[in-house]
């Protein structure tokens, strides 16, 4: 009995041990790769993370940041020693010395080679769809990848070539990465429509980024060079793509400058190729907040959406304003400069308001505004909002009042809380409860001034000034939707027509791209002095580096870094 | 012993779960048909029984002649046994003159007696040394003696004592090789522990906590540290498992040292009820010497500052502290008969955080059973704890970090004794009123366990254990007018669930001079970790708390109150098995492997095999050691190998999402709901597995003078590679920016050297006194990373966003401070760094290793003194040769800021040459020597002479004791406190040794009473 008893033992024991076992496939609750979509479903999958992360592309700290923050547009000082301080990076970035650790460049890198992957992955992956968007799809993110593509060779020197997804990409750079973009634009440019814009990639968008490859050709042909050369055959391909927008009668130049950039700018025609932003879904209003003051509230019905003293613009470029305008003030002569929304500046008594908008443009001197005390804007007697005099309550300054100066560098004085004149190009989205977050206005990455402008630095570098001098006025001319009037310049030449460019097209990303084609990059401004070529482009991260340390060769740092 | 094929065991085992309780039913049809096997043994054994007779006698303690109670006599062979009464005296029937009395009780050494033709038989026992005590050493126990590998055994006595939150707290300094480091001063505030230095550079480097069998999870609980559930007054022992060889019978998790904690147990015949309660009052025991108002008010002006005197004087740091108490009590019944023995406790710790506003609070109790059945042939124990914690916190960044560098002349209160309004500056007391955290945590943990006699020397053992625990976390920001907030409610509950299944068999057996335990098992872990959380915006202002009814919210939108929440399945399958084997009782083997798989692997990778071997030679049982000093001498010499697993599930996998979020949706039309975007979000990894830890020790175990000096030392080398990253690919153009891998060749080296030393005296006339103490060297050292380096520790404060204060390089320690080198000041007053790479430029790349967290050596020493029924104590730990990087000043501490009027300490005012406007970047400038030797415990206790004072009939023991915690420190570090550790993880990377507005350490003094009944 007892033998018995051990041996059913024994045997419960083998079976608890064999019965308990486990193939241990791992389970996962949360998450799950679809299914069951419909082609439509599974085609709008594929091609929306295409343009996901271009509202992240196209923010402060990253694109913006590199194209602007570099250059004479926009400079950020360690604000009163307690504010943007980052390490010091915005100090580099201004003076050339950024290097392949800093986060901005990191992110922006991140974001591009992400969107580069999702690219291929929509374009691979739509080849089998049957939804009849599908071939416009994959047009659409075959350009798309060109696009962003291009920023990459624009910033970092570099193009991916990418076919296969389970392959490696192959590196280009130089002329070959130029005729691959080329042809890549080409081979999608008949296959899209135009009826997409300006949020998504359409023809007119395709021959707009056409263009601006062309005209920057040169630089990227031969990224050192100490003066580029602009083929004539490159300037006839700008002169053609431009025409063919200009001709298609789709786009018209906005009348007012600052609808461009309003929060209900989408249907502007002046768009071609836009960030759609959506303040349920995707919109940042960090073009809006960047500049302004942290005693700056712009909504009356949200006491938490300040500014946040970041940028402002350097003294060198306002000089350029103030010398093209004088004897008059900027404001007094171009209507792109500023616009007053604020009534108190011209009506001092007018101090009691029933709703609030924020002056636009350019920013100088004492700043009005609504007046929050204790976390609460002050209203007058009839319940109106009280308008004042603002002062850097926030910064423990209470008697520094909110009086943007010319002066801004990084000495203590020029990086106080208020100094550099600011940019409020971007009206504030009127949803944003944080100041931050939920953006309306859509982000321009091609607009039609740009073709004009494109076409006239063609046309001057073909040695046509006459026609170039006509697109820019044409630009000049179109904003005629205010009481000051603008008014033609008599004469251009390269000069000129880059300081028109930077009075049409300040803070929109394009300057950094606009300065090296110049040959202006190298030179000096406010706290800037480093003449190396090799800063033309930025490092490659060094987590990428890092990163490809298996293959060695890969992944070259740039010169200089 | 030959061992199984692991390789198949995939195919082998069949899926069927239900089958997994087959066992239980097993035994329960065992349990139902043994009786008769026992009946038809008891028959034949009766046949033979002569008359029987009566021995009687008192069991003594040999050192002081005291009875000792509940002493178990049996005769030997037999089940027929006695315990002693409370004279410790005791009566026993025996058959014949050949039978032999074993008289035994915990504590003491066992002893035998043949009886002969005796009637009375006094015996004295003697108390077991350290050596000959058992220590837990996984899946059994073993003689100390005969322990082949680096194990640690310690008891209640030997813990520290004051007001303790979690197990680890009591072990601080006490084990050479494992350092304890407080994150901060907060009641039930996570505690960082490793054993043998970290051997990874991601969290998860804590060691594997086994209660009473069940190993546990160490995934947070829903606030604090997972392990506060715990009543230490429940606590037998903690034996910690240093090295590989005794570790690596938990394969997968063995790699960071065990900690395995034993309850405690009824003891037969005694019943006892005893209570013990403590009040302790805590008070800062060191304030951040900022300056007083006077002192403030000289400095702005002589800084060039304009001062803002609003004509009050306030120090802002009693503003926000507060004397505090803790009240512990604990009742404790324990006893049983014969064949049942049980412990209950109920225990309630009630603490005061020494910054207002928070409480911390836990109530545990516990139930341990052990019943035997069938002629003690099976036995089961069962044993249960419920605790309940619950946390309040105040905004601590907030509160702490104004307190420190707020202007001493703004008044706290207002005419009407309001905390009063500042626009441009905090007042604590307003964050106090507005801003607060609430968690609430419940864990059940259970586990049942039969142990059968299947034959001599051979039993089975059954394990089953449930840990479940849930949390509810809410977050809440009140309303209010000024300042105008909407107020909102966030709620987060966790639900967390760990059950263990096994079975193993253990053999033991000697034939002539050998001797021989095996060991086989297999064992089942599935662990279920959920969270979810909930938020509601803008609340009215009314007296109701959001907490109480978050329907008052009235707003709820997706951009503000999107729900989130995870699930996640963790499996892990084991087989396991081990030899320990003796010759002549003087050398001595022990091998061991353990099998684990895991869900977490990938695919290619299931199982994973982790061995040890080590050899001891009992020196002192040597013929030509018979005439020498030496009680103890034992070598011991171990290797094995270890894995870490605690990897983050799911990255075996690839998923794709499709998902309407910014980062991965885009309006494809004007108008209409947005598409779900399909993204990668992971790379699949079908090549995933632990971290391989390789470690080799040799150790050196010793008494001498009769016991009275002992003592160990160990030398250890660990080498841990196919280190866990989460690595960017080669190819930038990837669906997902990064993937996990094991980094191939990287290697993060451990060595060092501990001692531990102990000198006790005991004077026969009562007197005694006693020293000990343990030191450790460690050095730790990173190698092979393909990484130039992988930065960790985010800076806080403004000005430093984005700069890190770690970083992990090669052939420096983790833990490594990868800085900018402060080496003065310019003309102009500006800091000055040093230009490593002579660039003209300083940059990141211009960052030099300028030290390390880790201490490179670690100590502690106790001493003890007793007389009569005095006992005093006193515990030292110390540490030396790590930094703190003091974030706190970086941020607070510089010229510009009390330029600015903010107060600081005189940090700010040193250097002279320094200007006004001087930004201070993170640089060596803040970089702190680590240092220092802390008196951490000093303990005074009265036992009475319950004799003497007549109340020996109801009482059994009474004792009074004070006890002071934290009572100095010496450093040269001027932040609160310089064992701080504030978490500043960049993706699951680990920061080390940065001090930023951390929560002040408390000096406490906790008055005791302890009855048993």
């Amino acid at each position: 009995m007892k033998n018995i008893s051990q041996k059913l033992f024994l045997f419960a024991i083998i079976v608890a041990v064999v019965s308990s076992c486990t193939k241990l496939n791992e389970q996962i609750l949360d998450e799950s790769s679809i299914t069951g979509l419909s082609d439509k479903q599974v085609a709008d999958g594929l091609i929306a993370p295409v343009y996901a992360r271009l509202p992240d592309i196209y923010r402060h700290t990253t694109y913006f940041a590199l194209q602007e923050i570099s250059t004479d547009e926009a400079i950020l000082p360690y604000r009163g020693g307690t504010d943007w301080g980052d390490n010091g990076i915005y100090l580099s970035l201004h003076r050339h010395e950024t290097t392949s650790t800093d986060p901005n460049v990191n992110d922006t890198w991140n974001l591009i080679v992400q969107e580069i992957s999702r690219s291929l992955t929509a374009l691979s992956s739509l080849k089998d769809n049957k939804d009849p968007n599908a071939p416009g799809y994959i047009a659409e993110a075959r350009g798309m990848r060109a696009f962003y593509n291009m920023l990459s060779l624009d910033m970092f020197g570099i193009v991916f070539v990418k076919d296969d997804p389970t392959a490696v990409s192959t590196i280009i750079r130089g002329e070959e990465a130029v005729n691959y973009l080329k042809s890549e634009f080409l081979a999608v440019e008949p296959l899209l429509n135009n009826t997409n814009g300006p949020g998504r990639l359409t023809q007119a968008g395709v021959w707009g980024l056409l263009a601006r490859l062309y005209l920057n050709a040169a630089v990227y042909n031969d990224r050192y060079a100490n003066n580029f050369n602009f083929k004539q055959q490159d300037m006839d391909s700008v002169v053609l793509y431009c025409d063919k927008i200009i001709s298609s009668g789709n786009y018209a130049l906005s009348a007012d400058y600052f609808a461009i950039f309003g929060n209900d700018n989408h249907t502007n025609k002046e768009l071609i190729f836009a960030v759609d932003q959506r303040p349920d879904l995707n919109g940042h209003n960090r073009m809006a907040y960047f500049s302004l003051s942290g005693d700056q509230y712009p909504l009356p019905q949200y006491p938490a959406a300040n500014g946040t003293d970041g940028p402002a613009i350097t003294s060198d470029f306002y000089e350029t304003w103030a010398q093209a305008n004088a004897p008059l003030d900027p404001a007094q002569a171009d209507p792109r400069f500023y616009k007053q929304n604020i009534s108190i500046y011209t009506n001092p008594g007018d101090s009691c308001v029933s709703d609030f908008n924020m002056d636009r443009g350019i920013l100088r001197g004492q700043q009005y505004g609504l007046l929050r005390v204790n976390g609460a804007f002050v209203k007058c007697s009839s319940g109106l909002f009280k308008v004042g005099k603002l002062f850097n309550q926030s910064r423990s300054n209470p008697n520094l009042p909110v009086n943007f100066t010319e002066m801004v560098d990084f000495t203590t004085e020029g990086s106080n809380y208020s100094t550099g004149y600011r940019v409020e190009k971007y009206e504030f989205s009127r949803a944003s409860s944080s100041g931050r977050n939920f953006g309306q206005a859509d982000i321009s990455i091609v607009r039609l001034a740009d073709i004009y402008f494109m076409r006239a630095e063609a046309k001057l570098r073909k040695n046509d000034a006459a026609s170039a001098l006509a697109d820019v006025n044409t630009v000049r001319m179109s904003r005629t939707a205010y009481t000051l009037q603008p008014t033609p310049i008599s004469t251009i030449n390269l000069d000129l027509l880059f300081r028109e460019r930077g009075f049409e097209f300040y803070w929109e990303m394009l300057r950094r791209t606009d300065m090296v084609r110049f040959g202006k990059y190298e030179g000096s401004w406010t706290e800037k002095t480093n003449t190396d070529k090799n800063k033309r482009i930025f490092p490659i991260p060094q987590n990428a580096i890092d990163g490809s340390s298996n293959l060695p060769g890969y992944l070259v740092q740039n010169p200089g870094y | 012993m030959r061992l199984l094929k692991f390789n198949s065991l995939r195919k082998v085992c069949p899926t069927v779960k239900l089958a997994r309780f087959l066992p239980v039913f097993l035994i329960a049809f065992f349990v139902l048909i043994y009786p008769g096997a026992i009946s038809a043994k008891d028959k034949v054994a009766s046949s033979s029984e002569n008359a029987d007779r009566i021995v009687s006698g008192k069991v003594t303690d040999e050192a002081t002649g005291n009875p000792l109670i509940g002493a178990t006599v049996t005769v030997k062979g037999t089940n027929n046994s006695t315990t002693t009464s409370t004279d410790g005296r005791y009566s026993i029937s025996v058959k014949d003159d050949n039978a032999t009395l074993v008289f035994s009780f915990v504590g003491y050494t066992t002893k035998e007696m043949s009886i002969g033709d005796a009637s009375a038989i006094d015996v004295t026992l003697k108390v077991a040394s350290a050596e000959l005590s058992e220590v837990v050493i996984g899946y059994g126990t073993q003689s100390k003696k005969d322990v082949t590998g680096s194990v640690k055994s310690l008891q209640p006595g030997d813990f520290n004592k004051g007001i303790i939150n979690s197990p680890e707290q009591l072990l601080q300094g006490k084990v050479a090789g494992v350092n304890v480091t407080s994150t901060s001063g907060e009641p039930g505030a996570q505690l960082s522990i490793t054993v043998r230095g970290p051997g990874g550079i991601r969290t998860g480097s804590t060691p594997l906590f086994v209660l009473d069998g069940l190993a546990l999870d160490n995934s947070s609980t829903g606030g604090g540290n997972p392990l506060n559930f715990l009543n230490p007054q429940d606590i037998a022992s903690i034996d910690v498992l240093k090295d590989a060889s005794a570790t690596a019978i938990y394969g997968a998790r063995g790699a960071n040292g065990v900690i395995l904690i034993t309850t405690k147990r009824g003891k037969s015949g005694v019943g006892s009820i005893s209570y013990s309660g403590t009040l302790g009052i805590s008070s800062i025991a060191k304030k951040i010497p900022v300056f007083s108002t006077s002192e403030y008010k000289k400095q702005v002006v002589n800084v060039g500052g304009v001062l803002d005197d609003k004509g009050g004087s306030t120090d802002w740091q009693d503003v926000i502290t507060r004397t505090a108490t803790t009240q512990n009590h604990n009742l404790t019944l324990s006893g049983g008969a014969n064949k049942l023995t049980y412990y209950a406790s109920f225990g309630l710790q009630d603490q005061q955080g020494i910054i207002k506003h928070n409480d911390f609070k836990r109530y545990t109790g516990r139930f341990n059973a052990t019943q035997k059945f069938l002629d003690d042939r099976l036995t089961i124990e069962a044993n249960m704890t419920a605790t309940s914690t619950y946390d309040l916190r105040p905004d601590y960044g907030t509160v702490i970090g104004s307190a420190i560098s707020n202007d001493p002349t703004y008044p706290a209160y207002d005419s009407v004794g309001k905390p009063a309004q500042y626009q441009n500056i905090n007042n604590p007391l307003q964050s106090f009123n507005l801003d607060k955290e609430i968690t609430k945590i419940n864990r059940v943990i259970g586990n049942i366990t039969a142990t059968v006699k299947l034959a001599k020397g051979l039993t089975y053992k059954l394990n089953f254990g449930i840990d479940n625990s849930t949390g509810t976390r809410d977050v809440q920001a009140l309303p209010s007018t000024v300042p105008q907030r909407d107020g909102r409610l966030d709620t987060y509950y966790t639900t967390n669930r760990n059950t263990l299944f096994e079975n193993y068999l253990t053999y033991n057996t000697d034939w002539g001079d050998h001797s021989l335990t095996a060991l086989a098992g297999q064992s089942y872990q599935k662990i279920f970790l959920q969270g979810r959380n909930y938020s509601i915006n803008k609340f009215p202002i009314s007296p109701v708390e959001p907490q109480y009814n978050p329907g008052l919210g009235q707003e709820l939108t997706l951009a503000n109150n999107q729900p989130g929440g995870y699930a996640l399945v963790n499996e892990l399958q084991s087989f396991f098995g081990r030899v320990n084997y003796q010759y002549k009782n003087k050398y001595l083997l022990t091998a061991t492997l353990r099998a684990d798989g895991s869900s977490k692997f990938g695919g290619n990778n299931k199982y994973g095999y982790f061995p040890s071997f080590s050899l001891g030679w009992k020196i002192n049982d040597e013929s030509f050691m018979e005439h020498s000093a030496f009680d103890v001498l034992k070598l011991r010499a171990g290797w094995g190998q270890t894995g870490n697993q605690e990897i983050p599930s799911k990255i075996t996998e690839a998923l794709f999402t499709s998902t309407v979020s910014s980062s991965s949706s885009y309006p494809l039309s004007e108008t209409g709901p947005y598409p779900g975007g399909t993204i990668y979000t992971r790379l699949a990894n079908p090549d995933i597995q632990w971290e391989v830890s390789t470690q080799t020790n040799i150790g050196l175990d010793f008494g001498l003078l009769e016991g009275r000096l002992s003592g160990s030392i160990d030398v250890f080398n660990k080498n841990t590679n196919k280190i866990l990253l989460q690595v960017i690919p080669a190819d930038p153009i990837q669906p997902a920016n990064t993937v996990w891998t094991n980094v191939k060749d990287m290697n993060i080296n451990n060595k060092g050297i501990e001692v531990d030393l102990e000198y006790r005296v005991v004077n026969l006339k009562g007197f005694s006194y006693g020293v000990g103490g343990n030191i450790t060297s460690l050095t730790n050292e990173v190698t092979k990373s393909p990484y130039s380096v992988i930065p960790s520790g985010s800076a806080s404060g403004s000005g430093l966003t984005s700069a890190t204060i770690n970083g992990y390089i090669n052939n420096q320690p983790i833990g490594t401070f990868y800085l900018k080198e402060f080496t003065g000041f310019d003309a102009n007053g500006l800091s000055v760094y040093r230009d490593v790479d002579g660039d003209g430029i300083i940059s990141d790349k211009d960052r030099i290793a300028a030290g390390s967290a880790l201490p490179n050596l670690l100590y502690n020493f106790d001493i003890n003194l007793g007389y009569k029924g005095f006992d005093f104590a006193a515990n030292f730990n110390g540490v030396s040769g790590n930094k703190i990087y003091d974030n706190t000043a970086n941020s607070n501490f510089y010229k510009l800021k009390i330029f600015k009027g903010l107060n600081t300490t005189d940090e700010a005012i040193q250097y002279p040459q320094e200007s006004v406007n001087n930004a201070a970047p993170v640089s060596t400038r803040f970089l702190k020597d680590g240092a220092y030797l802390r008196l951490n415990n000093l303990a005074l206790g009265y036992n009475f002479d319950v004799e003497k004072l007549r109340i020996n009939h109801w009482v059994k023991n009474l004792r009074l004791s004070i006890t002071g915690q934290n009572i100095f420190v010496i450093t040269k570090y001027d932040g609160f406190d310089p064992e701080v550790n504030a978490d500043r993880q960049i993706n699951g990377v680990l920061s080390y040794g940065i001090d930023f507005l951390s929560y002040p350490k408390a000096r406490s003094i906790i008055f005791g009473l302890n009855v048993t009944f």
